[in-house]
């Protein structure tokens, strides 16, 4: 058991730190606000690109730094500390972990490398409204028609669908119960983006299919994709947590420098317990969300199973991000949730955290579930 | 980072548990059960120095000191187990002074007093707390004088928990009254019980447990029996509430508790088809538990590693402490609600949990204050933690 990092693993966190750090401000974050201009730093984007960091765990064949997910999920935690305006989580977790698992050689060997150098931006169309369940697609459907798939349907919210070049996505095969996951062309013939805007001004688009034909070139799993899907869900739960965790750590230790510095009569407010408690509340929550995390990223960073593991700790994602958002604007007062004070950004993140891919509620029914199934005892 | 155990700890983990589902016979475990979880007994006793023989005891103390020098992680796993066991282990003994006395004590404690820790056969309370001595405990009054070569002791303790059956009391007491800062006259001394002027009346508690009220009546002790520094006291105190405030958090038996719940909800039939756990509510509170004990188990997990590592923080450990003594009281109050009226049960009507439960809801308050208010340890995490500057007190 070693709670502690790798002498690679800081290097990858710190070298995102960095980059992060000088790149991303309260300034930077304010060109985006009520969508502005799409919420995509590109000179950001390009600068982790260069430094490798969104190919840290694609294999070195494919220009990769040849690195697993907990590296992953330590860059992605740096980049959930800045609440960075680049498209981390849907382009390493969401499209190039399934490449690099499910793809062919051929699709690997043709989209990989163009992946991590960053000419090719993937994205993945994952919930449905309604359908938290993103192995369970309804209302995308595929028919076959010889080798190639006829996509109909609607996906919504979908991150980064009008900059990616391709979105990984599940529909329901007609005539079963299996699913197929396809990389599709956003801009090909069918496909409509209705833009939507979302509470934390990422930029996402509602996708229409209306009898999108994808050659079998571009069909990631043609059978049983819901296997895949689970695989894939997991980890973009994985992720969601560690930015969770970075954002959660940033505002808490927000509020802690400000109520060390904010004056009431005549003390700082952080001398009086009752704004000191709720900041050590604040401080245990992420602890228990950081351990949840690391755990479940360790696991599946060995490829083990790690369903409950990564359940529990989008419970805690969820209830972590909930309670220190709040806590955290009501220990700043009025500051809190002024436009011109970076805490309100924040709390919108959080929020978005909480609810993508299932909030507390959602999980805690499914480990229930499992519980009455005869799974999840302690060893 | 690896959260899991390795191979050699996962083996004495196997280890432990095989040797304690031995040890716990029905007649042990029942004489357990009538003392209320805190041992004392005969066969009590028995175990305690099968133990010593068989070198569990002190397996995380230096080689050096007689210990097995095992990582304090092994001797983590090493308690968990014996909890989970249902054996009530003296871990104030072992784990918490033991471990103080083999590094600070003079030649007559290494001699006499830290052999038998080793052997399971002396056994230490704790008296800090007086009446007027709580939360700020730096201004008790007992007061050790100075006369001759030894020392003469007057005063009274508060909780001294076990003190009825133990050996001795580590005892603090005033040894400067005029010391500018009150809690630099403060030595530390082990007190034997059986001394005349020593004399203990029971207070009993909510959760059924006996705690003591201590009295120390012109009691002389040579200097052999003053441990630490004179005046020196403070550090062996906190460092000893550290170890303890470790101690006191097991998710072993939280563990234990959770999977025993779960299989009686699954092995109950409802009056209307199914079973208990069928129910989407219960569904929820067991949920609740499992992803609150889960965190439980990666805290004190990751306290043990960083004890390992000479790394550990104040803040942490006193999230653990109050982490977990909170935890323990949502824990008991969910699963209770799963039983439902059995958990009200003294004998849990044939339902070994509710029959636990009955007990441990009762119990579980004094690990909130106990061991450190949690109130203290929020001001240790707000202010070791996040920096945040506290009022002066």
């Amino acid at each position: 058991m070693d709670f502690g990092f790798s002498d690679e693993q800081r290097e990858v966190r710190d070298l995102a730190r960095r980059i992060l750090g000088e790149q991303v401000s309260p300034r930077s974050l304010q060109a985006y606000d009520e969508y502005a201009a799409p919420r995509f730093d590109e000179d950001l984007w390009r600068a982790l690109l260069d430094a490798g960091l969104p190919g840290v765990a694609v294999a070195a064949q494919w220009g990769g730094m040849d690195f697993g997910f907990l590296e992953l999920a330590l860059f992605i935690e740096e980049v959930g500390r800045g609440i960075a305006p680049v498209p981390a989580i849907q382009h390493c977790v969401g499209g190039m972990l399934p490449l690099q698992r499910f793809g062919s050689a051929a699709q690997r060997a043709r989209w990989l490398p163009a992946a991590v150098s960053g000419e090719l931006l993937l994205t993945a169309a994952l919930t449905e409204t309604g359908n938290d369940w993103s192995r369970a697609p309804r209302c995308v459907t595929a028919r076959r028609d010889g080798d190639t798939l006829c996509l109909r349907g609607r996906k919504s919210a979908v991150p980064f669908a009008a900059q990616a070049d391709l979105v990984l996505l599940p529909a329901a095969l007609e005539g079963g119960d299996d699913v197929a996951v396809v990389l599709l062309d956003p801009r090909g013939a069918g496909v409509t983006l209705l833009p939507c805007e979302s509470t934390s001004f990422e930029p996402q688009a509602h996708l229409q299919l209306d009898n999108v034909r994808v050659p079998p070139e571009q069909v990631l799993v043609g059978r049983g994709g819901a296997a895949a899907m689970a695989w894939l869900a997991e980890r973009m739960c994985a992720a969601l947590c560690a930015h969770q965790l970075g954002a959660a750590d940033a505002a808490m230790r927000m509020a802690a420098s400000y109520t060390g510095e904010r004056q009431q009569f005549g003390v700082p407010i952080s001398t009086f317990q009752a704004v000191g408690h709720r900041m050590a509340n604040c401080y245990i929550d992420v602890e228990c969300l950081r351990l949840a995390t690391y755990q479940a990223c360790s696991l599946l960073h060995d490829e083990q199973a790690a369903a409950l593991e990564t359940r529990i700790a989008k419970v805690w994602a969820g209830d972590t991000g909930h309670r220190v958002s709040y806590a955290t604007q009501h220990v700043h007062g009025g500051t809190g949730i002024d436009r011109d004070y970076p805490l309100w950004r924040y709390c919108l993140w959080l929020r978005h955290n909480e609810m993508t891919l299932g909030g507390s509620g959602f999980h805690l029914a499914a480990i229930g579930e499992g519980l009455a199934g005869g799974q999840g005892l302690f060893a | 980072m690896k959260l899991q155990f390795t191979a050699a700890q996962l083996a004495l983990r196997d280890e432990l548990r095989a040797y304690f589902r031995e040890l716990m016979t029905p007649a042990l475990a029942a004489e357990c059960e009538r003392d209320m979880g805190e041992g004392g007994g005969p066969l009590w006793r028995e175990a305690l120095a099968r133990m010593g023989r068989d070198g569990w005891i002190g397996l995380g103390w230096p080689e050096a000191l007689g210990g097995r020098g095992l990582s304090p992680l092994e001797q983590f796993i090493f308690v968990e187990e014996v909890m989970r066991a249902g054996y009530p282990f003296p871990f104030l003994t072992t784990e918490s002074v033991g471990p103080i006395l083999a590094e600070h004590g003079n030649d007559w404690i290494q001699r006499e007093i830290v052999p038998k820790i080793l052997r399971g056969e002396l056994l230490i309370a704790i008296g800090y707390s007086e009446p007027g001595a709580g939360t700020d405990l730096a201004s008790l009054k007992t007061a050790a004088v100075r006369e001759g070569d030894g020392w003469v002791i007057n005063g009274q303790k508060m909780w001294t928990s076990l003190a009825h059956f133990c050996d001795y009391t580590w005892l603090a007491a005033r040894t400067d009254p005029e010391a500018p800062k009150k809690h630099k006259g403060i030595s530390m001394f082990l007190v034997p019980n059986n001394d005349p002027g020593w004399s203990c009346t029971p207070v009993h508690t909510l959760g059924g447990v006996r705690t003591n009220a201590t009295f120390y009546d012109n009691i002389r002790v040579s200097d052999d029996h003053r441990v630490g520094e004179l005046h020196g006291g403070w550090k062996l105190i906190t460092s000893q509430l550290n170890r303890e405030r470790l101690s006191l958090i097991n998710f072993g038996p939280s563990a234990e508790l959770f999977n025993a719940t779960v299989r009686w909800a699954r092995d109950s039939a409802l009056p209307g088809g199914g079973r208990v756990i069928d129910q989407g509510w219960v569904q929820l509170n067991l949920a609740r538990c499992r992803a609150l004990i889960e965190c439980m188990k990666l805290i004190v997990y990751k306290q043990s590693w960083a004890m390992t590592e000479g790394t550990l923080e104040m803040a942490d450990a006193s999230a653990a402490k109050v982490y977990g003594s909170e935890a323990f009281i949502e824990l008991y109050r969910l699963l209770g609600e799963v039983v439902g009226q059995a958990g009200l049960l003294r004998d849990g009507d044939g339902c070994d949990s509710a029959r636990r439960l009955e007990r441990l809801y009762r119990a579980a308050s004094i690990i909130t204050f106990g061991g450190g208010t949690n109130e203290i340890q929020r001001d240790i995490i707000s202010a070791a933690g996040l920096w945040m500057p506290r009022a002066s007190r």
